[in-house]
């Protein structure tokens, strides 16, 4: 498909057409073709391949004034053009958020600096990025607010250049300590984080007093889609949530991310029913924090009885526990573990799942925490009581994300592969990760039946509460 | 890069070690101010910037990077003792809050330089990684009295006195200098001469996990090992 994108780059060029055209008539396609054709390709031969910077749904995927070393390594395929250059030049501008509408005399300036030998520097391609708009707080304008999160605020922004909705996540620069160690973590795992199913970072822009990052905008998180349908999920969207979530982790975890703050808030979810892991590099907690910034309580819910403990290793196991809360709480409606103490969340995991034998968590019987609890001794109730809308597969793959020990806690990818899955067919395990799992034939988001008429209308106005961003 | 400006980096690393254990930081933020300090001197001129203070920078972004925060009073407190030795300490006045601020600004600054990637892969947990591998081909009394580790962790350490930290990968900076340390006690892994691969070289017939790296080759080992000793001679250079 690149391939034939650069044909017809190179022949919209040589017969001298604006290149403002072409360039919008290649945004068009990129939509288009990009779903359509990689799937195809998928279905045929059985090859994925991958489709560099482009993410599935053609927006941007460079940051501006960010962007990487490895601006040569744009597309494996081998050019032979003559005006190899040009393409390539071409080819990074593609990168840009494909229905962005360049300015006149951006265009003209850029055509100048296409001559044969005008290889364009980073610094003088950052500086064409910043006079599209790039970088810039006047390029975005704020609507609402979102909400308020631990170092940050988020508003809802529209961008002037492409008119796309955007997150504009606001983080105060206070002088005391420079810019919060969490919002530099964040930046800087997400600029390596390319898949369909982790929020995008579309731009970073700094002023003297504050940080913005600008993500794509989805409509909704995890929690108030569930609102939405009164809590009554379509078993069919569960299992594709629950995969997307799955997938996202996957791609985490093998980069050696953890995410180590998974609840319903941090999952967005669009129209579509993509669903897209939002709000990384929580600190890395020495003890449980209890208030955020905006002294918003920090949920307990989602944390595994490990950290809950005192745990201070931090392994990916960490976030496995919680996508088991996180499932059966799209599965049945209510949260699995709502305690609002550690004694209290603790008690009523181990009311659920008994109270843990040395053998099911090594280490339990000599942990100074847990036994200044004093505990009574549970019995594991059976996982059928507590989610009886799930199947035999559903309470199997449940049971292993629940587990004591955080080691024999199911990886993501494994998760991915287990046989609650197997409606989906085996041609999602080889789309590339930048693409969305919707553009696979028979995957689409079914009416949920708790839903009501009027929630979409309703659910326009309702502010992000808990979205801590 | 002249070698004027490798003095000065090579004594900002000093300073930057130093500053760091003061603030008792493990190995792993110092290295990752040390990586920060040589990236943002790749990208711009020695002479537009102040060494110390974006060794100074740097060293406070770590403490965050790694999540071993560290107050940014104490950061300025102990960077100016270090580097002033014989003055007295800061007191609490103008000088203490335009280095505050100072540091506060620069990290802005050396965060859009390095365009926000600031999270890099260390080779130290390789090193551990090998180093646990290979004592179990070692004779235990070899292994007990000849300090391998100990020389691995401090050719390690004193590595990030250049920028070879950023011409070469982590996993392979960890095997040179460990290959490093055994030439230094004259030793050989048991039985290397009997395999059909290089200890530090993959077998394809293996599973992953007996790997120690997959694309490393001896040259690359031996250009690790030529800049290490480079590093050294430039130490009596610096000293002198």
């Amino acid at each position: 498909m690149m391939k034939k994108l650069k044909r017809r780059l190179s022949l919209t060029l040589r017969t001298g057409r604006g290149l403002d055209e072409s360039l919008s008539e290649l945004a068009e396609q990129l939509t288009v073709e990009d779903r359509s054709q990689s799937v195809q390709e998928v279905r045929e031969n059985g090859i994925v391949h991958e489709i560099p910077r482009i993410g599935s749904d053609g927006e941007s995927e460079e940051i501006s004034g960010t962007s990487d070393e490895k601006d040569d390594n744009i597309s494996p395929v081998k050019r032979r053009h003559k005006n190899r250059r040009i393409n390539e030049e071409v080819m990074k501008r593609l990168s840009l958020p494909a229905d962005i509408r360049l300015p006149e005399n951006f265009l003209a300036r850029q055509s100048l600096s296409l001559s044969p030998d005008g290889q364009l520097t980073r610094q003088s391609r950052r500086k064409s990025l910043s006079e599209i708009g790039f970088g810039k707080l006047e390029s975005y304008t704020k609507l609402d607010k979102l909400g308020e999160g631990t170092y940050a605020t988020v508003f809802k922004g529209k961008s002037r250049l492409t008119d796309n909705l955007v997150a504009l996540k606001e983080i105060r620069l206070e002088h005391e300590e420079g810019a919060p160690c969490t919002a530099i973590r964040e930046v800087s795992l997400l600029r390596d984080l390319k898949h369909a199913n982790i929020v995008t970072l579309h731009d970073i822009i700094h002023t003297e007093k504050s940080l913005t990052l600008v993500f794509e905008y989805l409509e909704k998180d995890l929690k108030q889609y569930m609102d939405d349908c009164g809590n009554i999920m379509s078993m069919t969207n569960v299992k594709i949530f629950l995969y997307q979530l799955l997938r996202g982790l996957a791609y985490c975890h093998k980069r050696r991310v953890l995410h180590r703050d998974l609840k319903p808030q941090n999952l967005l979810i669009n129209e579509r029913g993509e669903l897209k892991l939002a709000d990384f590099g929580l600190a890395r907690a020495k003890s449980i924090p209890t208030k955020t910034y905006s002294n918003e309580v920090v949920t307990l819910w989602y944390r595994p009885p490990d950290v809950l403990l005192g745990s201070t290793e931090y392994s990916t196991p960490i976030d496995m526990w919680g996508v088991g809360c996180i499932f059966y709480e799209m599965a049945c409606g209510r949260p699995l573990f709502p305690g609002s103490t550690v004694e209290d969340e603790l008690l009523l995991i181990f009311k659920a799942l008994g109270t843990p034998t040395e053998q099911e968590f090594p280490g339990i019987s000599s942990n100074e925490e847990y036994v200044s609890y004093n505990f009574s001794r549970y019995k594991p109730e059976p996982l059928i009581n507590i989610a009886p809308r799930l199947d035999h597969d559903g309470l199997d793959l449940l049971s292993k994300f629940l587990k004591y020990a955080a080691r024999n806690r199911m990886s993501a990818a494994s998760g991915m592969t287990h046989s609650f899955f197997n409606s989906f067919g085996s041609t999602i395990h080889r789309i590339p990760d930048t693409v969305s799992i919707f553009t696979i034939p028979g995957i689409s988001l079914h009416r949920d039946p708790g839903i009501r008429s009027s929630s979409l209308a309703a659910s326009g106005n309702r502010r992000r509460q808990s979205m801590l961003f | 890069m002249d070698t004027n400006a490798v003095k000065v980096h090579f004594r900002v690393i000093r300073f930057i070690q130093e500053a760091g254990l003061k603030l008792r930081l493990t190995s792993l933020p110092i290295a990752t101010a040390a990586v920060i300090y040589h990236k943002f001197f790749r990208e711009n001129k020695i002479t537009d910037f102040d060494p110390y203070l974006v060794g100074t920078t740097a060293l406070y972004m770590a403490g965050k990077i790694e999540e071993e925060v560290v107050k940014l009073r104490d950061v300025v407190n102990i960077c100016h003792r270090t580097l002033h030795k014989n003055k007295p300490p800061l007191d609490i006045g103008e000088t203490f809050w335009s280095l505050r601020e100072s540091v506060a600004s620069s990290e802005l600054l050396i965060l859009r330089s390095l365009r926000f990637k600031v999270v890099f892969s260390q080779p130290h947990k390789f090193v551990l990684h090998y180093l646990k591998f290979l004592k179990d081909w070692f004779d235990p009394h070899d292994w007990d009295t000849i300090p391998i580790s100990k020389t691995s962790w401090a050719f390690l350490r004193d590595c990030y006195h250049g920028d070879m930290c950023l011409n070469y990968k982590a996993e392979h900076i960890a095997i040179g200098v460990i290959y490093f340390a055994l030439l230094s006690h004259g030793m050989e892994v048991p039985y290397h001469n009997e395999a059909d691969m290089k200890w530090w070289q993959e077998n394809p017939n293996q599973p992953p996990k007996m790997v120690l790296s997959d694309d490393l080759t001896l040259p690359t080992v031996q250009n690790i090992i030529s800049d290490l000793m480079t590093l050294y001679e430039m130490e009596i250079l610096v000293q002198s």
